[in-house]
């Protein structure tokens, strides 16, 4: 097995949409390649940012934060990202869905224009099939389940192919088979990858099943939460 | 005792009658009395001058020369009428095609502000003068026909259109743009996959939106030379043959009644939560499975 090396390093980093309203503070944090860890807390203490801070889509406001052992710049598909609402595209099918991620493989040219290499669309199918999801492929989002749909959020980033996935509470209003599905396949498809998990779970039970699990705490002196390990 | 709390909207509206009233009291100098007889005198000149209405303008016109073997084809109605319609379907066509980028480029969910705001400003000034205006401009410039009112339509749409189209792209839920983003796609990417699909049913509603809209103001610009029905309207006005244009007025709003038909069945199957929806050929050939 190759040495693990560090996916996700934040140091003294402060998390918010603006400087007066700093949402959580974290002090230190070392995610290494292939670990699965989960993030907990109450609503509105900053976990969602958290992981959006991870994911580029909102800058820190204080600190470092560096994946894959660099400052974030060009990340195409390295990072998989899964929101809480799953950010499927409603009206596009199955197939257009799975291909968005597996276009990060290509070049922006033939992404765009559509000629779109085999290696590519034989990827898009593997994804879908992986999710037992042949018999859906050309169906519109809009007329699938939720966990047909949290599936073809799964399908996506793993047509992707990323080194890191980042999921939003995406086993929310699951019903509990169908969440333990779903969350089976997840695990087997990471540990199969050597893939780096990042998961928000309201659901202590699940949190606990990942190997290290963190707590987003509210702080009254500070006045916002801090990131806490829980052993 | 009166809650004044719930009673709001009935003070809103009380509130703006009265501002009516003294803003056009304002317009008026006061003297109501001006109006007193504008009822008798639209009744004198319906019943004199536009009613019954001349149905001459169905029949083939002596000028220009027409070589069609149908007198309908040759009438003013019918060129007015099929102009209209042709400039309208071109303005729209060329307006959409132009106005999509400018609105993405707009949209201050996948731009910032600094590059949002200048398209924002530009779409606001094409908007600002209205369409005859614009027609002025290109009978000017261009010269008098169709294709001056092409051009004018054109530049009205893109500056309606594209604020309809940035609006709708606003409206966006979040989380796939997230996802896109996260994912590393470019801004080309994330537009093609994320905001055209996802817009797409809003983009088509109002481009149909937008031709009806072009089919009531392709038959004005004519007036100024800009070609379509409103050609006609000028002589008609010189010689005073008033019930002319009530027989074209009359055949322009059958046209727009049956446009607007069209195009609100269209329509419904573009918008999720439509009210007026059947099954159909359209949703069949348009919406996939």
């Amino acid at each position: 097995m190759s040495s693990a090396r560090s996916v996700v390093h934040a140091k003294n980093l402060k998390i918010g949409y603006s400087k007066k309203a700093v949402l959580a503070q974290i002090d230190n944090l070392e995610i290494q390649q292939t670990e699965i860890v989960s993030i907990t807390g109450e609503s509105g203490l900053g976990k969602t940012t958290f992981l959006k801070t991870i994911a580029n889509l909102v800058k820190p406001i204080e600190g470092t934060l560096k994946t894959f052992d660099s400052a974030i710049t060009d990340v195409r598909g390295r990072i998989g990202y899964i929101p809480q609402k799953l950010g499927l595209i409603k009206h596009e099918t199955v197939f257009s869905n799975v291909l968005a991620g597996a276009i990060c493989n290509e070049s922006i040219w033939r992404s765009i224009t559509g000629f779109h290499e085999e290696k590519i669309i034989d990827r898009v199918q593997e994804a879908i099939k992986q999710m037992n999801l042949e018999d859906k492929i050309d169906e519109s989002i809009k007329r699938l389940s939720g966990g047909q749909q949290r599936r073809v959020a799964i399908a996506r980033t793993i047509a992707q192919n990323p080194e890191l996935i980042l999921a939003d509470e995406f086993l929310s209003e699951l019903d509990e088979k169908t969440a333990e599905n779903v969350w089976k396949t997840m695990l087997d498809y990471v540990h199969a990858n050597s893939i780096t998990l990042i998961i928000v779970e309201h659901n202590t039970g699940r949190a606990q099943m990942a190997e290290r699990c963190f707590k987003l705490e509210k702080n009254e002196k500070l006045n916002c939460s801090i990131l806490k390990e829980n052993n | 005792m009166i809650n004044w709390k719930r009673q709001k909207y009935s003070i809103f509206l009380a509130s703006m009658a009265i501002f009516t009233y003294f803003v056009f009291n304002d317009i008026v100098d006061g003297d109501w009395k001006s109006l007193e007889n504008s009822l008798d005198n639209l009744s004198v000149f319906f019943h004199e001058s536009l009613w019954p209405p001349n149905w001459k303008v169905i029949e083939a016109q002596a000028y220009p020369v027409c070589e069609r073997n149908s007198d309908f084809l040759c009438s003013p109605a019918y060129i007015g009428i099929s102009t209209t319609l042709k400039i309208a379907f071109v303005s729209t066509c060329l307006g959409f095609i132009i106005s999509l980028p400018i609105a993405v480029l707009s949209s201050r969910n996948l731009n910032n502000d600094l590059i949002a705001i200048p398209f924002r400003y530009l779409l606001a000034a094409m908007r600002t003068l209205p369409s005859i205006l614009w027609a002025l401009l290109f009978v000017i410039t261009v010269g008098l026909g169709a294709v001056s009112g092409v051009l004018a339509l054109t530049f009205y749409t893109v500056g309606y259109l594209g604020k309809l189209q940035y609006e709708a792209i606003e409206g966006l839920a979040s989380e796939p743009l997230d996802a896109a983003r996260a994912m590393g796609l470019k801004k080309t990417e994330i537009v093609q996959r994320v905001v055209i699909p996802e817009t797409g049913n809003n983009l088509i509603s109002q481009l149909l939106f937008m031709f009806e809209y072009n089919v009531r103001h392709g038959s004005i610009i004519g007036i100024v030379g800009a070609g379509g029905l409103g050609y006609y309207i000028p002589t008609y006005l010189k010689y005073f043959q008033y019930d002319k244009i009530m027989a074209l007025l009359i055949i322009l709003f059958f046209v727009v009644v049956i446009i607007d038909l069209l195009s609100m069945k269209a329509r419904s199957y573009f918008i999720d939560d439509a009210t007026f929806k059947s099954p159909s050929l359209f949703e069949n050939i348009f919406r996939g499975k």
